[in-house]
């Protein structure tokens, strides 16, 4: 088996960190909160990656998950002024048990059947938070005012940032672990994995846990950030194509990949706001976005790793590649 | 009582209308294709932009609005499924893209800001106490006159038969003689055109807006998962229960709680039987 660390990785590990860290003493505040922004939806992404990239099973319930954790630790926080110690926790609790309500048609569907359920998850809290309780939920209105973790971009640029960074970092080991090579096998042939006499439903229920958890962390974390939710903004196949895109054209299945595709998908709609305002900003997204991913489905990790060959000038068929949703196919 | 089994009946005309082009996709060629709701709204849109802004006639159009969704259809078919080979999920997930990008094309024409679609068809009847607009009365008319034509086509004409070869088996009906290109582009067309038509009566009994294709696609989904895969009339009993039960529950329960019930009905299906009330046995 490979060493799970190696010098050199965590050497690249810290030098991502640093990097990271020295940013804020260069730029301004705009730019650390267009990172911010990024930086939930990266780790949106890896809890989509975790789950959809490796096994196989394409989550469009990803919104239903965040959201249960956003509205968990929203409604204790504001309307039970609850500590933020205790709801945070709470509301990561919360999106754990959603991940397994969402674990349970898994059990017996597959592939487009099982999009499509959770899809029909996503709109169905989306109808269920505006009619049941709306004096908890705020109905159609949301919540706003919820209170913050810190003040000031630096601060949360932190945060956000050591949140990312610690979830990026356990994922890409736990994935380096015969564990993570058998999610990943069940993403190629889930029967093969069953023969080999491994328990795929437990592994399944995992995988399933730890995208909630990771989905819960963002959720809880990005209320308490922007401190205010609302049902449209959350249950929104916008929300979902976002995420799903960010996996995808940054590499699914590498963890790296879906950091790097919410940072590019980030500025990308930042930097085009001066030519194109409002919301024409996703048509030119969505067709880069379809573009890459229908040209190139292994996404932008595959293609730096590419070029980094070609300037070494090793042979370009090495390159660690295919380990993207349609090449798990 | 006459008022749920007549609003009923006519809601459920159009979700079959608006369900049977997904069907039809989803039986031959085994792909979802998630930006089905956005031939209904281009069909909408072309047919409000040349009626209501450039004044044309209604029949007019009507036709080039089917001609519009029948082309995207195609060019989808052309552009985007034929290269992704078949990869259901590349399908399911690039189609989805392709959805949200034509939203925002759309947004990018005419804004984002709802839009009314006048009735097509004038006037309302009475009858027993419930007001009938003849526009949805046309557009179940028009969903029963369709769908019987599809499936005469399915069942009875060369076409139709090859149509559905490849639906079962598309190496079987390629060794047949079937050729499964032609056959795979004239049904990505009628299932555009198909969208196109039930886009127009859709925008007219709600309104008209660049996110309107996600409530049609859902209740597409929905009716298709319930009623099984590759089966015409099982999706048109399908559209039946939903029509009915969206109309039941906003009766005698509550308006708001009318999509709750398709959404627990699809969840509660797929996971109890996941091949359908009446799909084949597959999966």
């Amino acid at each position: 088996m490979e060493k799970i660390f190696t010098t050199r990785s965590i050497l690249l590990w810290i030098l991502f960190a640093v990097v990271m860290c020295a940013i804020p003493f260069l730029a301004g505040k705009g730019f650390l909160r267009i990172c911010i922004q990024a930086f939930f939806l990266a780790i949106y992404a890896m809890s989509w990656d975790v789950l959809s990239g490796r096994t196989g099973y394409v989550s469009f319930g990803h919104p239903f998950l965040v959201g249960i954790g956003t509205y968990a630790t929203a409604i204790l926080s504001y309307r039970f002024d609850m500590p933020l110690i205790a709801s945070i926790p709470l509301g990561i609790l919360a999106t754990m048990i959603g991940g397994t309500i969402l674990f349970l048609p898994a059990l017996r569907i597959k592939e487009t059947y099982f999009a499509l359920v959770t899809l029909a998850f996503m709109e169905l809290i989306y109808q269920l938070t505006q009619v049941v309780r709306p004096d908890l939920t705020g109905g159609t209105r949301g919540i706003s005012g919820i209170e913050s973790i810190t003040t000031g971009a630096i601060n949360n640029y932190y945060l956000s940032f050591g949140l990312m960074f610690i979830i990026a970092f356990s994922l890409w080991a736990l994935m380096r672990t015969r564990l993570g090579n058998a999610l990943s096998a069940i993403g190629m042939n889930e029967e093969a994995v069953k023969g080999c006499g491994i328990n795929t439903t437990k592994l399944k229920l995992f995988a399933f846990l730890v995208s909630a958890l990771v989905a819960g962390i963002g959720g809880a974390f990005s209320v308490h950030y922007f401190g205010s939710l609302a049902p449209r903004n959350l249950f929104d196949i916008n929300f979902l194509f976002t995420i799903i895109v960010a996996a995808l054209i940054g590499g699914s299945s590498t963890i790296i990949g879906p950091m790097i595709g919410a940072l590019f998908l980030t500025f990308l709609l930042e930097y085009l706001r001066p030519w194109v305002p409002g919301t024409e900003r996703f048509f030119i997204y969505g067709i880069v976005a379809l573009l890459l991913y229908m040209y190139r489905p292994s996404g932008i990790y595959a293609i730096f790793w590419e070029v980094v060959d070609k300037f070494k000038g090793k042979n370009a068929s090495s390159i660690k590649d295919s380990t993207s949703i349609q090449g798990v196919k | 009582m006459t008022q749920v089994l007549i609003q009923g009946l006519m809601l459920s005309g159009l979700y079959a209308l608006i369900a049977v082009g997904f069907t039809l996709i989803f039986s031959v060629g085994r792909v979802l294709n998630l930006a089905y709701g956005a031939y209904l709204m281009l069909g909408a849109y072309v047919y409000y932009y040349l009626v209501q802004s450039l004044h044309m006639p209604k029949i007019a159009g009507m036709v080039l609005a089917i001609a519009v969704g029948a082309l995207a259809g195609w060019l989808k078919y052309k552009l985007l499924v034929k290269r992704l080979n078949g990869d259901a999920v590349a399908i399911e997930i690039s189609t989805l893209i392709l959805a949200v990008v034509l939203q925002s094309g759309v947004v990018l024409i005419f804004n984002d800001s709802s839009k009314i679609l006048l009735p097509i068809v004038n006037g309302i009847t009475r009858f027993d106490g419930v007001t009938i607009t003849h526009n949805l009365l046309t557009a179940s008319i028009m969903s029963w006159l369709i769908l019987g034509g599809l499936l005469y086509f399915i069942r009875y004409t060369h076409m139709g038969r090859a149509i559905q070869a490849v639906s079962m088996d598309t190496k079987g009906a390629q060794i047949s003689g079937v050729d499964t290109e032609q056959v795979n582009q004239l049904t990505w067309m009628i299932s555009g055109a198909l969208g196109a038509i039930a886009g127009v009566f859709f925008a007219s009994y709600t309104q008209l807006s660049p996110s309107m294709w996600v409530t049609p696609l859902i209740i597409a989904v929905a009716v298709v998962i319930v009623g099984g895969i590759g089966s015409i009339v099982g999706s048109l009993i399908v559209a039946h229960i939903i029509g009915f039960m969206e109309i039941s529950v906003s009766t005698f329960i509550g308006a708001e709680l009318r999509g709750v019930f398709t959404m627990l009905l699809i969840i509660g299906v797929l996971v109890i039987m996941p091949k359908g009330l009446f799909g084949r046995e597959e999966l």
